[in-house]
């Protein structure tokens, strides 16, 4: 009989204890409650006022974004130092905004009954982890790019360090999408690929971020896997990083 | 009591979207002005957008052309079929009035509108990080292939909701999938007309922009399907 009907997982609803009720009043405690006690995050979500907080979420995301910036543009150094941070940052922001509409519509779809603000939430909690993780990854970038020339090779690094916060991201983002009575998470996963190719492209569309070019964009258009290809064989000649780093 | 013209707010989309279908039915039981004004604006407002999306590659005019084209083949579909398909409803065994199998479509309509409208602006990204017309072939065909993939989820998605409020009015399932079959063939039959009749969308990259081809009352979609296949058989 069991074996016919099991008994689903039960999912604790955030808030039930206390301690994840209580109020979190600035961003460094968003930080630790996203880090330490994501439930009381996603109470906080819940709650009239949450706008509030998301801005705050967003805040630490840009400024998070923009020091993992500077650490990406000292390896070309020059113009880089302020356009790699000015570039990630828009680019993160610009790809939420993209996705938005869709994860709203995918939430939907799934059933679930989270209202528009807090799956604004969700996104802004999955942004600022991410964030956070690559400021924590910040200081090894930072030797790396102090000790090789290769773009190919710190481009893969940062490729990966984004891949591992990302991960963490939308590990976040699922917890808190299991939270909203939500029948199904196919959604979320197909709006987790559309997210992922999104901010991969946009990281190729607002080139160079790493290496180095006379014109703050490239004109060229490219698809995302074909800029890889090329960099890796050596064709995208005009990202050269700076000699004098 | 509730007006028949009270606006309803826009977290009705939202239940709609879920698919919550006590409620979805319930609204069919009655007709309400205000919500098919509401309906009507998603269906104008997502759907002008993802064809806005739709024409940007070719430029910014074509992009206003089928920002128009794109609701009205929606609506007009909707209207020419609406007698039609409140006919097919009772003789295939589901017995609902006019206004529930016309606010049942209009309803999936706005499903699709909405997905649409959602997804406007990811093809908006792509459109823009796609090479200019100089390589037009491969892109082009990229770019229908995406257009293809965003308006088969939207109107699946549109098609399934539809089905379960059939389902929810239906005294068997059996009888909500043949009307569901028979509005989709009516739709699809008149709909591909239409849109053969409004062409361009995205615009074939060798072609004026134009808000019809003119030709676009010569001959039908059927026919260069016929002639299509005859020029691949017999050449």
């Amino acid at each position: 009989m069991n074996e016919q009907n099991p008994i689903p997982p039960i999912i604790p609803i955030a808030g039930d204890d206390l301690a994840e009720r209580a109020p979190i009043p600035h961003g460094i405690a968003a930080i630790e409650a996203l880090l330490r006690q994501p439930l009381r995050l996603l109470y906080q979500l819940r709650q009239p006022g949450a706008g509030r907080l998301i801005g705050q979420m967003l805040l630490i995301t840009v400024a998070c974004s923009l020091g993992y910036g500077v650490v990406v543009g000292t390896f070309s150094g020059g113009t880089q130092l302020w356009a790699a941070p000015a570039k990630i940052a828009a680019g993160l922001i610009l790809s939420a905004a993209i996705c938005l509409p869709s994860l709203y519509i995918f939430t939907c779809l799934s059933g679930s009954r989270a209202r528009f603000v807090e799956v604004c939430g969700l996104l802004a909690g999955l942004l600022m982890l991410m964030t956070i993780l690559l400021i924590g990854f910040a200081p090894v970038a930072w030797i790396f790019s102090q000790s090789t020339d290769s773009v190919a090779w710190m481009g893969g690094l940062h490729l990966v360090f984004w891949c591992v916060a990302t991960a963490f991201g939308v590990r976040f983002l699922k917890q808190g999408f299991a939270r909203t009575e939500a029948r199904s998470q196919a959604g979320v996963n197909i709006w987790i690929i559309i997210f992922l190719l999104v901010a991969l492209q946009m990281a190729t569309a607002l080139r160079p971020i790493v290496g180095k070019s006379e014109t703050f964009f490239s004109a060229e258009k490219k698809c995302f896997i074909a800029h890889w290809v090329d960099c890796l064989i050596g064709k995208g000649s005009s990202w050269k990083p700076n000699p004098s780093n | 009591m509730t007006s028949g013209f009270d606006i309803p707010g826009p977290s009705e989309i939202s239940r709609l979207l879920r698919g919550e279908i006590e409620v979805i039915s319930a609204w069919s039981e009655r007709w309400v002005g205000g919500r098919f004004i509401l309906h009507l604006a998603v269906i104008i407002l997502g759907a002008g957008l993802y064809g806005a999306t739709m024409g940007c590659w070719r430029g910014p005019e074509q992009a206003l052309f089928v920002a128009i084209k794109f609701p009205l083949i929606m609506l007009l579909v909707t209207a020419g079929n609406a007698l039609l398909n409140g006919l097919l409803a009772p003789l295939l065994g589901l017995n609902i009035r006019f206004y529930q199998s016309f606010s049942a479509i209009v309803m999936s309509f706005t499903v699709t509108s909405a997905i649409l409208g959602a997804f406007s602006p990811i093809i908006a990204f792509l459109v823009w990080n796609a090479p200019g017309m100089g390589s037009a072939g491969s892109t082009y065909n990229g770019i229908l292939l995406a257009h293809v993939a965003a308006i088969a989820l939207a109107g699946t998605t549109g098609n399934v909701r539809l089905l379960q409020l059939l389902a929810s009015l239906s005294p068997n399932r059996a009888a909500a999938m043949r009307v569901l079959a028979a509005w989709l063939t009516g739709n699809l039959f008149l709909g591909s007309q239409l849109t053969w009749i409004l062409r361009p969308f995205v615009g074939s990259p060798g072609l004026p922009v134009q808000f019809l081809r003119p030709n676009a009352f010569q001959g039908n979609f059927y026919e260069a399907v016929f002639r299509a296949i005859h020029h691949i058989l017999f050449g």
